[in-house]
């Protein structure tokens, strides 16, 4: 049986008028199981948000294909997005509507069976705990509060594959944890989901496996566990920036090579940093990779 | 592309459900519809009533030359008036000119008639240009006719006959005009309505487009599982209604206020003049309205659809709106006809076939032109728009430029 979501050498190239083509994503491969959380690790621009765009049909492959429960993302995009639930910092809800009604009017226009509709709601509402908050608009509401009505009307249709594209931004720690909880959850539930993030705990806290994405290109896909044995690091952060390292100094990404010429590299900029900082205060920790490059 | 109307539905009250609880666009499409235009009407009429008040106050400088000495009870009754002050002048003319006289009345003997004694003639010397001078001949002319109904009734007695047969004749006037007698006020009404079919489209279609992308919903409805098609659809029949019902609004919020503050203006000493729509026409107004909001919902929804925030939605449909309301303002001319060639002109054409309508006037191959020109007005928008839709950086707000340059680019390939 084929996995629930599968991308074969999806690329995405757009035209900028001021610096020509751009490749945002170059023909990346994963494919990801049934109730597992799979985790997409950029920095800002790596290509994480197009190639899940392209997931979700808001823009068309250049190249490539990507299928969600068997639905191809250019030929059948109505089919991909039922069984789709896609959430975004730039997927907003509407200010005038109530949470019961943005949670009802999302499950009907995503399909879900008409009848079931009213119950559904219920069942949401009850779910993320906003019984109080049932018949307030959304436009009174807290960040934290949206951010669970977002969470809702994303699984309104109770589909099979969830995409999370960056949940926690904007969010403080309790409402970020909030949100992890529930996307944990819903994994419990069965779900696919694809969880994009640039904040390395979250990716260690809940993904069950990892794609880090640079320039366009999937670095390495693996669980946490592997990652590290493959690199050496115990932290995700250190994974990932000596991956990044690796692909900018030019070595095939993960290969033993560059990894070691990497790990040194972060090592020695590791040192200079804590001898400078431990001039200024003694109660400073050491900085972290991210710090160093 | 495939067009759900159960979806459709579903999008359709969520924007009508979202418009309602908007203050600017029930502002715009409910409020001042109903309130703006017959509050302007009432603000007039009071103005009018408060100045035709002013003169009411002030005393008219009357002079009486050479009134017969049998008559002395007229001179008793301009006396008697305290809204009359009687005053000699020795160059009344002059006086009236320069405003130290209203008016002047000159009774001069009668000419051949039916030979009552003492009958006389009147002459009323006054000057048109002043208020207060033509104020004081009204006041002549009235207390004049009931001095004469009240000596022709004392001739008649004395005579024994009745007033009627010494009468001769008299003039009595009566309006049995149609609407089109009354049409200098009625021809306002299309103007109105297609100003309101305007106003009425313009916020809810930026609302739905460029509100949208600001508000980041944009994105929401692009990853729903309705077909684009769908919400599209949706979202132009919510322009069209808010359009369409605005209009509406201001037809009847203007039918009813017109009824009740401006009939008894126009209608003074006449009677029964209509201010009412034929029922006949309905269907004629309808009609036209429809295909007008259509339009003005594709037209108005394609260019906000350029902008990235309500503001720059603003700006971009704003040409539109004055390119709308420009060409009827030319056609305000009461006598103006409806000719083929006007029928050709889209909007103007609506215009004119509702203003004949409403008088009661139906040229049924001017209407079909109309008709055929609005609709083909209304599947060349679509068909544009369908254009415009199928460029992915357009559909995701990511396209930087206005109408114009797109088309130039992207439509016409130049």
């Amino acid at each position: 049986m084929n996995a629930p979501v599968v991308v074969t050498n999806l690329s995405k190239t757009f035209y900028d008028e001021g610096r020509g083509e751009i490749k945002a994503v170059d023909s990346i491969n994963f494919e990801c199981q049934e109730g597992e959380i799979f985790g997409l690790l950029g920095a800002n621009g790596a290509g994480k948000t197009t190639t899940l765009r392209m997931l979700s049909t808001i823009l068309a492959p250049t190249s490539g294909s990507a299928s969600l429960m068997g639905h191809d993302v250019v030929k059948n995009p109505e089919g991909v997005r039922k069984n789709l639930g896609f959430y975004s910092a730039t997927t907003a809800l509407y200010p005038r509507l109530t949470t019961r009604e943005t949670i009802e009017f999302f499950a009907r226009i995503n399909q879900y069976p008409a009848e079931r509709v009213p119950e559904r709601v219920d069942y949401l509402i009850r779910r993320f705990g906003l019984e109080k908050y049932a018949d307030a608009r959304i436009e009174k509401l807290s960040s934290g509060m949206k951010q669970k009505v977002s969470i809702a009307r994303t699984v309104a249709h109770d589909p099979a594959i969830l995409i999370f594209d960056e949940p926690t931004v904007g969010l403080d720690v309790l409402n970020a944890l909030d949100v992890q909880e529930m996307i944990s959850e819903l994994r419990t539930d069965g779900k696919t989901i694809i969880f994009s993030t640039h904040i390395m705990s979250e990716a260690e806290r809940l993904c069950d496996r990892i794609a880090i994405i640079h320039d366009g290109h999937i670095l390495a896909c693996a669980s946490l566990a592997k990652l590290r044995e493959v690199t050496g690091e115990h932290y995700l952060e250190d994974i990932f920036v000596l991956y990044v390292k690796t692909a900018s100094v030019g070595g095939p990404a993960g290969s033993e090579e560059a990894a070691k010429r990497c790990t040194e590299t972060i090592r020695d900029e590791r040192l200079r940093m804590q001898a400078r900082e431990g001039a200024v205060s003694n109660e400073t920790v050491g900085p972290t990779p991210n710090d160093a490059i | 592309m495939v067009l759900n109307w159960k979806d459709v539905r579903v999008l359709y009250l969520r924007e009508i459900r979202s418009a309602l609880r908007d203050r600017t666009i029930v502002t715009n499409s409910v409020l001042l519809p109903i309130f703006l235009y017959p509050m302007l009407i009432w603000l007039v009429y009071t103005g009018v009533t408060f100045i035709s008040g002013q003169n009411e106050e002030l005393k008219s400088r009357i002079m009486l030359k050479d009134l017969p000495a049998a008559h002395a009870r007229l001179q008793k009754a301009f006396e008697a008036d305290k809204s009359v002050i009687l005053t000699t002048s020795a160059n009344p003319a002059e006086d009236i000119r320069t405003g130290k006289l209203d008016a002047a009345v000159e009774f001069l003997p009668a000419k051949a008639g039916i030979g009552i004694p003492n009958n006389f003639e009147t002459h009323v010397t006054y000057d048109e240009s002043r208020d207060q001078s033509d104020h004081a001949r009204s006041r002549i002319n009235k207390k004049l006719s009931d001095y004469r109904q009240e000596f022709l009734q004392q001739q008649a007695t004395k005579l024994g006959i009745s007033k009627t047969r010494l009468e001769n004749f008299k003039v009595d006037d009566k309006n049995v005009s149609t609407n089109r007698q009354v049409g200098v006020f009625m021809i306002a009404l299309p103007i109105f309505f297609i100003i309101m079919l305007a106003v009425g489209a313009m916020h809810p279609a930026i609302d739905s487009t460029a509100g949208e992308r600001e508000n980041s919903t944009w994105e929401t409805m692009m990853t729903a599982a309705s077909s684009r098609t769908s919400i599209l659809v949706a979202k132009y029949l919510y322009v069209a209604t808010m359009s369409f019902t605005a209009a509406f609004l201001n037809l009847f919020a203007m039918m009813i206020s017109m009824g009740t503050v401006l009939a008894p203006m126009i209608e003074t000493g006449r009677g029964n003049s209509s201010l009412q729509i034929p029922l006949k026409a309905a269907p004629v107004i309808l009609i036209g309205a429809a295909l007008l909001a259509l339009f003005v919902a594709a037209g108005m929804m394609i260019l906000a659809s350029f902008a990235r925030n309500y503001k720059e939605g603003q700006s971009m449909v704003g040409p539109f709106y004055v390119a709308l309301i420009i060409p009827i303002m030319f056609l305000q001319t009461p006598g103006l006809a409806f000719t083929p060639r006007l029928a050709l002109v889209p909007v103007a054409n609506v215009m004119m076939m509702m203003r004949e309508a409403i008088q009661g006037i139906y040229h049924w191959p001017l209407i079909g032109i109309t008709v055929a020109v609005e609709a083909a007005c209304v599947v060349l928008a679509l068909r544009l728009a369908i254009l415009i839709v199928r460029h992915e950086d357009f559909l995701l707000g990511r396209y930087n430029g206005s109408f114009g340059k797109f088309a130039k680019e992207r439509l016409l390939g130049r």
